[in-house]
C-alpha cells in the first residue's frame, strides 16, 4: 500500500468551504482584535524603526527561531524554546498538507505526501506533538505547581495553557481514532511511523468502526474549533506575544547601547517634555507593554526589587498597559508611582535579559524628565541640592570649581592650559578630581600612563561634569549645558583620544556627546591599558592575590566589555573568583541613574547586598573599575560588616602597584 | 499688587578666595557666582504671593556689573515677571547705606505694596540693607522672617530669634521683609520657566544715573583671620590621632 | 570717646549680651550709659547711668517706637558711638538708628583697635577691617566676642518718660516656643556635634555612639538640622541651644559663626575636620586635621579598648 494517507478521510471534502469560511471569519476577528491594538499604539508619538528593514528582518527572524533571547534563562526558556520549536513543525506540517491539499493536488496534480517522505514526516510530526505536550505539561508544572515566587497567573495563563494543551492532545485524538478505524484492524506498516497516534489508537481499539468515525469527526471538528478559538484569542490574550515579540525583535533599538534621545530644548512647539501622560510616549513605548509576556525576568535581577523598593520593571511595564488599554488618562507617573520611578538605577539589567525585547530605561527616564524639566520635581532635597552645584561650580559634590585640578598639583601634571601638547586627554571627572578615596584613582592612572610613557594631560578647572547623573535624573536641560560646555572646550584644544576613569563619563562622552557633535575617540581605562599591555607598553609584575571582580553596569552591559579588564587582573596575579551575578548578570552597585547623588531611603541598601555577595565568593579584594562602584562598595563592605576580611579596590590602584621595568 | 525682590549675586562660599590688589575685597577671578542663599528664599516667597493672589507684578531687582544678570535670570526662571539690573561695574564698593539709596531711587516711583529682600548677604553680611531700603522708602520693616502670611492687606511673619523662641509680628501693607533661611523651600525652576525667563523683560539702569547717597563707611582691609587659636593641630594616621587625642582628654580634662 | 549702649529685654529676662556691651564699653575704656526697654526688676549691674524704657508700656519689640527712645537719648548724651548686640533686636533697630543719625553701622563687630572694627566676611573666612566715615557711628557686636564686664554696681536710673506713640506700624502679637522634645543640652557635661562633613544621616549614629561612649549628649550644627538629619532640640548654635560642657567635639564642623555662638564657651573645643582651615579652628584647643569617616571610629576603638 502506498505509504499515504487519505486528506479529509471521514470529513469529506465538504468540510472545506465551511472550513475555510470560518477560518476567514477567524482570522478577520484577529485582525479586527490588532486592529484595534493598533489604534491605541497610534496615540504615542512617531519614532522611526523601519531604517535598515533587510538587517531587522534578519535579526529578527534569527532571534525568534533560534529563541536566544528566550534561551538566556536555559531552565523555563529551554523548556519553552523546545514546546516553540515542537509547535513551529506541527504548524509546518499543518502548512504543507494546505499547500498539497489546496493547491498542489488540483492545480498541478502533485502528491508529495506519499512514500519514504510521508514516512518521516508523520514520525516527525508525532514526536514534535509529543514534545509539545510534555514542555507544556512541563510548564504548567512550573506555573502553577512549583509557582516560582513573583509569577504571577491570570486569566490568560490560564486560557493559553488550557487552549494549547487541548489543541495538540485533540490532534492526537483525531489520529488515534483514524488509525483505530482504517490502520489498526489492517495492521498496517505505517502505523509505525506514527507512534504517539499508534498508541492512542490502541486505546480505542474495542470500538466499533461507526463509532470510532462518529468520534473522529467531533473530534475533528472539535480540533477545528479550538484552532479557531486560538486564532481569534490571539490578539485578545497573551497568546499575542507570538507576533508582539517577532515584532518587538524587529523594531528593536539599533542605536549604541543606552543612549538615551537628546531631546530638542530649543523647539518653541514642544509644549511639553519628558513623558506625563500616555500621547508623550512613542508608539514603540505603548507597543512595548503589549509584547511584555510578565515573564518577570527583569524583576528577578532589578536591584531595586531586589532591595525592596518600590520599583518593579515589571510591574512598571504592566502599569502603562492598563493606562494605554484602560485608562488613557490617568498621569503616568501616578500609574507608576514616584518612588517606583525614582529607585531606578539605570542599570539595565532588565533590558538585557528581556525575551520580549521589552525597553525599560528609556521610560523611566522620559518619564523623571517630565517630573523635572517641567514640574520641578526631584526625589528629594540633597538632589536638588545637587544638581544646583553642578549648575554652579560644575560637580555635584559642590566643590570650587577652580579647585577641580588640585589634585594633580603635586604630581606636575599640566593642564591643557600650560601644554596641550599631549597624547590623550584624561577626563578626570568629578569623583576622581574631589573625593578623597577617589582620587587615589586620578593618581594611579597618571603613574601608569607615565611608566607606559604615555603623554596624558588634564582639563583641571575647565572640565565641568559630564552631565550624566543630572541626565538620569532628568534634567536634559543642564545635561546639555554642562556637555556643550566641556565639546567646546575639549575641541579647542583640537583633541582627538581621551580617556576616563569613570564608565559613567565614558558612556556619556562616547554616545550622548555624539548627537552634540563630539568625535573625539573615547576609552575608559581599561579597555586603554589592556590595548598598552598587549602592545607590550605596559609592563607587569604578577603577585597573587584572591579578588573578585565587580562589572559595573556602565563598562558591562552597557558597552560590553568583560575582557579587558580581566585580562588586566590576570596580568596583576589575580586568581579570580566570579560571583554568581557577574558579566552580563552583574548586580548593580546602586548608584547609577543620577541615585549617587540620591540617599537611600527606602527599603534594603543595595551596595550592602553586593558587597555580601562580594563576601560570600571568599576573595579577599573587591576590585571594580568605576568610582560611583568604589564609593558604594566602601559603604556597602562596612555596612555589611565586612570590611575585616574584605578590601575594595580599584583596578587601577592594582595595576599602579604591579608596574615593573 | 507691585511686589520687589532685591536680590544679590555673591561667589560660592566653597570658594578658594584670594584677596584682591587693593586688599579691601575678594578678587573676582576664578569664582563660580550665585543667588544669595537668603535671596533665594525672598525670591520663592515673592512668587508664592503672586500665585497666592492669582496675580501680581514682580520685580526682580539686583545691582552689580553685567554678570548678576544671570541671577536675575534665575529669579526670572522662578516666577518673577521682569528684572531691573542697576549696573555698577564695582557694586562691590558700595556700603549698604549706599545700595539701598541707590535701590530706593529706581523703587520710589514705582508704588511698590510688598519688598521682600533676604536677611542678609553671605559675603558682607551687613544685614543693613533691607532696613535702610524700608526706611528710604518710607515703609515699615519687618525682619529675620521665617513664617509669612499674606491676608487682607496685612502682613503675618514670625521672626526667628535667639534659642528657637519665634516673635509674631504683623503690619499692614505696604511694607518690607527681610528673609531667613528655613522661610519656605525655593522651587527649581522649569524648563518652560527657564525657556520663558530669556525672554522676559530686563531693564538696565546706570547706577551712576540714580542719586546715591555718599559712602559713610571706610574698608582698611580684608585678610584671612590670624590663626590666633593658640590650639594644637593634629595631623597624620586616624589611629595614631585617636590615640592622641586620648590621652589629652585624659591628662588635660579628665574626661575617659 | 561717648559710648550709647542698647541694651535687651525679652520675655520679662534681661538678655545675657547686655553685659557684653558692657564689656566692650570697658575694653574702649569708655564711661557705661546703657538705654534700655526693661524693667526695674532686673538691671544689669554696673556702674554708670541707665536710660530705663518700661518694657510695659513701650513693649519688648517695637522697632520703631525704640528707635524714638534712643533718639531721644542720643540727642540728650550726644555718644560717637551708638552699640548694639548683633542679635534678631539689635540687626533689626541699628539701621533704623543708622539712617536717623546719619551714621555709618558696622555689623557684627568681632574686635576693636584704633577706632577701626574687625568683621567676619564670607562665612568668616575673611576678616574685614573697617571704620565710620561719619561722625557718629553704630555698631552691632558679634554675640559671645566681647567678653562680659564682671558684674558690679548699681546703675543710677533715669526712668524715660517719651511723648512717642507706643505703637508703630510694627505690631508685636506675641511669642511661640520652640518644640521643644525633650533633649536639654545645657546640662550635658560632654556634647559631640555633627556637621555637614558628616556627609550623609546615616553617620549622625557615630556621632551618637561617640557622645554615649564619652559620657554625653549628641548635637548638631544647623544644616544638620535643616537636612531633617537630626531634630532641632539638637541643634547647637545662635538659632539652637547655646552650651557649655566640659567637652565639646565638633564633627565636620566648619565653625560657621552661627554655631560658634552657641559653643565657644565650652570649656575644652576638640575639633575634628579635614580642613586644616576651618574657621572652628579659632576656637578649638585642639583641631584633629582628619576625615571625621575614618577618625571617629579608630576613636571609639582607642576609648573602647
Amino acid at each position: 500500500m502506498e505509504a499515504t494517507r487519505e486528506i479529509y478521510w471521514n470529513v469529506g471534502h465538504g468540510v472545506l468551504v465551511p472550513m475555510y469560511l470560518l477560518a476567514l471569519a477567524a482570522l478577520g476577528v484577529m485582525a479586527y482584535g490588532f486592529a484595534r491594538r493598533l489604534k491605541v499604539y497610534r496615540l504615542g508619538r512617531p519614532l522611526v524603526r523601519t531604517d535598515n528593514l533587510s538587517a531587522r528582518i534578519a535579526a529578527a527572524l534569527r532571534s525568534s527561531i533560534m529563541q536566544t533571547r528566550v534561551l538566556r534563562v536555559r531552565a523555563p526558556g529551554g523548556v519553552h524554546s523546545l514546546f516553540f520549536w515542537s509547535f513551529l513543525m506541527l504548524f509546518a506540517g499543518t502548512v504543507l498538507v494546505f499547500v498539497q491539499a489546496d493547491i498542489a493536488a488540483p492545480l498541478f496534480d502533485k502528491r508529495f505526501l506519499s512514500g519514504n517522505f510521508y514516512r518521516y514526516f508523520s514520525l516527525v510530526l508525532d514526536l514534535a506533538g509529543l514534545l509539545a505536550l510534555v514542555m507544556l505539561g512541563a510548564l504548567f508544572v512550573r506555573r502553577y505547581l512549583m509557582r516560582p515566587g513573583g509569577l504571577e497567573s491570570d486569566r490568560d495563563d490560564a486560557i493559553m495553557h488550557g487552549l494549547l494543551f487541548a489543541i495538540v492532545l485533540s490532534g492526537f485524538i483525531i489520529e488515534g481514532l483514524r488509525m483505530a478505524a482504517t490502520e489498526l484492524p489492517a495492521g498496517s506498516a505505517l502505523a509505525n511511523w506514527s507512534p504517539v497516534g499508534l498508541t492512542v489508537a490502541k486505546l480505542f481499539s474495542a470500538a466499533s468502526e461507526p463509532s470510532l468515525r462518529m468520534w473522529h469527526a467531533v473530534a475533528w471538528w472539535g480540533h477545528l474549533t479550538l484552532t479557531l478559538g486560538f486564532i481569534v484569542a490571539i490578539p485578545f490574550t497573551k497568546l499575542r506575544h507570538l507576533f508582539a515579540v517577532p515584532a518587538n525583535y524587529l523594531l528593536a533599538d539599533r542605536g549604541p547601547k543606552g543612549c538615551l534621545s537628546t531631546l530638542d530644548l530649543e523647539d518653541e512647539s514642544v509644549e511639553s517634555f519628558g513623558a506625563a501622560a500616555l500621547g508623550d510616549l512613542s508608539w514603540k513605548d505603548i507597543f512595548d507593554t503589549d509584547a511584555c509576556i510578565e515573564c518577570k525576568r527583569c524583576q528577578d535581577r532589578c536591584p531595586a526589587h531586589r532591595t525592596e523598593k518600590p520599583l518593579s520593571p515589571m510591574r512598571l511595564v504592566d502599569d502603562l498597559h492598563r493606562v494605554a488599554f484602560a485608562d488613557p488618562q490617568q498621569g503616568l507617573a501616578e500609574a507608576a508611582g514616584k518612588d517606583a520611578l525614582w529607585s531606578c538605577t539605570t542599570c539595565r539589567a532588565c533590558q538585557e535579559i528581556c525575551p520580549a525585547s521589552v525597553e525599560h530605561v528609556g521610560k523611566i527616564v522620559e518619564m523623571r524628565r517630565n517630573l523635572v524639566l517641567m514640574e520641578g520635581e526631584f526625589p528629594g532635597e540633597e538632589v536638588t541640592a545637587a544638581i544646583d552645584n553642578v549648575e554652579v561650580n560644575g560637580n555635584p559634590l559642590g566643590m570650587a570649581f577652580a579647585a577641580r585640578g588640585d589634585w594633580a598639583r603635586e604630581l606636575g601634571v599640566k593642564t591643557l592650559d600650560e601644554d596641550p601638547d599631549v597624547d590623550v586627554l584624561y577626563f578626570v571627572g568629578c569623583y576622581a578630581s574631589f573625593d578623597k578615596r577617589n582620587i587615589r584613582v586620578a593618581k594611579s592612572l597618571i603613574e601608569i600612563c607615565r611608566h607606559a610613557g604615555v603623554r596624558i594631560g588634564i582639563l583641571g578647572q575647565e572640565e565641568k561634569c559630564c552631565g550624566e547623573p543630572v541626565r538620569k535624573m532628568g534634567n536634559e536641560y543642564l545635561y546639555q549645558m554642562s556637555a556643550a560646555g566641556n565639546i567646546e572646550t575639549i575641541k579647542a584644544y583640537g583633541i582627538e583620544r581621551v580617556v576616563t576613569s569613570c564608565p559613567h563619563c565614558f558612556n556619556t562622552l562616547n554616545k550622548d556627546y555624539r548627537d552634540l557633535g563630539f568625535d573625539a575617540e573615547v576609552e575608559h581605562y581599561t579597555a586603554f591599558l589592556d590595548r598598552l599591555l598587549r602592545e607590550g607598553r605596559l609592563k607587569l609584575k604578577p603577585e597573587s592575590f584572591s579578588a573578585t571582580y565587580h562589572d559595573s553596569c556602565y563598562l558591562g552591559r552597557y558597552n560590553d566589555l568583560y575582557e579587558a579588564p580581566r585580562n588586566l587582573l590576570g596580568a596583576a596575579g589575580a586568581s579570580l573568583r566570579e560571583m554568581d551575578a557577574s558579566g552580563a548578570e552583574s548586580f548593580c552597585c546602586g548608584a547609577g541613574g543620577g541615585r549617587i547623588l540620591a540617599e537611600e531611603k527606602l527599603g534594603r541598601r543595595i551596595s550592602k547586598e553586593r558587597a555580601r555577595m562580594a563576601g560570600e565568593t571568599g576573595a579577599d579584594t573587591l576590585v571594580s573599575n568605576c568610582p560611583f562602584c568604589l564609593t558604594m562598595f566602601e559603604d556597602g563592605v562596612k555596612g555589611a560588616s565586612l570590611e575585616e576580611g574584605l578590601s575594595t579596590v580599584d583596578l587601577s590602584e592594582i595595576i599602579a602597584s604591579r608596574l615593573t621595568n | 499688587m507691585k511686589i520687589l525682590v532685591c536680590l544679590k549675586q555673591i561667589p560660592d562660599m566653597e570658594s578658594k578666595f584670594r584677596i584682591n590688589e587693593e586688599g579691601i575685597w575678594y578678587d573676582e577671578a576664578n569664582l563660580a557666582w550665585r543667588i544669595n542663599e537668603y535671596d533665594e528664599y525672598a525670591v520663592e516667597q515673592a512668587v508664592q504671593v503672586k500665585e497666592q493672589l492669582g496675580g501680581a507684578e514682580v520685580v526682580a531687582l539686583s545691582l552689580g556689573p553685567a554678570r548678576v544678570k544671570e541671577a536675575i535670570k534665575k529669579a526670572l526662571a522662578m516666577g518673577c515677571d521682569r528684572g531691573v539690573h542697576i549696573n555698577d561695574e564695582e557694586g562691590w564698593r558700595r556700603d549698604p547705606f549706599e545700595i539701598a539709596s541707590l535701590i530706593a531711587g529706581y523703587a520710589k516711583e514705582e508704588g511698590f505694596d510688598l519688598v521682600f529682600t533676604g536677611m542678609q548677604s553671605q559675603d558682607r553680611g551687613s544685614a543693613q540693607v533691607g532696613v535702610l531700603l524700608a526706611g528710604m522708602l518710607g515703609l515699615p520693616a519687618m525682619t529675620t522672617v521665617v513664617d509669612f502670611a499674606l491676608e487682607d492687606g496685612a502682613v503675618r511673619v514670625k521672626r526667628e530669634l535667639e534659642g528657637g523662641m519665634k516673635a509674631c509680628v504683623k503690619c499692614n501693607l505696604p511694607a518690607v521683609v527681610t528673609c531667613q533661611l528655613g522661610l519656605n523651600t525655593p522651587r527649581y525652576p522649569t524648563l518652560p520657566n527657564i525657556m520663558k525667563a530669556k525672554r522676559k523683560e530686563m531693564q538696565t539702569i546706570e547706577a551712576a544715573d540714580l542719586a546715591a547717597a555718599g559712602s559713610r563707611l571706610v574698608t582698611d582691609r580684608l585678610a584671612f583671620p590670624e590663626k590666633k587659636g593658640g590650639g594644637l593641630v593634629l595631623e597624620g594616621e586616624a589611629a595614631d590621632l585617636a590615640g592622641k587625642l586620648a590621652t589629652i582628654l585624659r591628662d588635660k580634662i579628665k574626661v575617659l | 570717646m561717648k559710648i550709647l549702649l542698647v541694651g535687651e529685654y525679652r520675655e520679662g529676662q534681661l538678655q545675657g549680651c547686655t553685659c557684653e556691651l558692657l564689656g566692650f564699653a570697658r575694653q574702649m575704656k569708655a564711661e557705661p550709659v546703657m538705654f534700655l526697654v526693661g524693667d526695674a526688676a532686673d538691671l544689669p549691674a554696673f556702674d554708670g547711668r541707665l536710660y530705663l524704657a518700661e518694657a510695659g508700656r513701650y513693649g519688648e519689640f517695637s522697632p520703631e517706637v525704640h528707635q524714638q527712645l534712643v533718639l531721644e537719648v542720643v540727642e540728650k548724651e550726644s555718644p560717637d558711638l551708638v552699640v548694639l548686640s548683633h542679635s534678631s533686636y539689635g540687626w533689626d533697630l541699628a539701621p533704623r538708628l543708622a539712617a536717623a543719625l546719619e551714621a555709618a553701622q558696622i555689623s557684627e563687630a568681632v574686635a576693636v583697635a584704633d577706632g577701626a572694627f574687625e568683621v567676619p566676611a564670607c562665612n568668616a573666612k575673611l576678616r574685614r577691617t573697617v571704620r565710620p566715615a561719619t561722625a557718629r557711628g553704630v555698631v552691632t557686636l558679634q554675640a559671645g566676642a566681647f567678653d562680659p564686664a564682671p558684674a558690679g554696681g548699681t546703675p543710677e536710673v533715669q526712668t524715660v518718660d517719651s511723648a512717642v506713640e507706643a505703637a508703630g506700624a510694627v505690631e508685636f502679637l506675641g511669642y511661640e516656643a520652640a518644640e521643644q522634645a525633650g533633649v536639654d543640652l545645657g546640662k550635658a557635661e560632654v556634647i559631640v556635634s555633627a556637621g555637614r562633613g558628616i556627609g550623609k544621616p546615616e553617620n549622625i549614629g557615630m556621632i551618637a555612639d561617640l557622645a554615649k561612649a564619652l559620657g554625653g549628649e549628641y548635637g548638631a550644627s544647623r544644616p544638620v538640622v535643616d537636612a531633617g538629619w537630626a531634630d532641632h532640640d539638637r541643634q547647637v548654635g545662635s538659632t539652637g541651644q547655646t552650651v557649655a560642657p566640659r567637652l565639646y567635639m565638633a564633627c565636620g564642623i566648619s565653625g560657621a559663626v552661627q554655631h560658634l555662638m552657641g559653643m565657644k564657651k565650652s570649656d575644652f573645643i576638640v575639633a575634628v575636620n579635614s580642613d586644616r582651615d576651618a574657621p572652628i579652628g579659632e576656637v578649638a584647643d585642639v583641631l584633629v586635621v582628619a576625615d571625621l569617616k575614618e577618625f571617629v571610629p579608630a576613636f571609639m576603638t582607642t576609648i573602647q579598648g
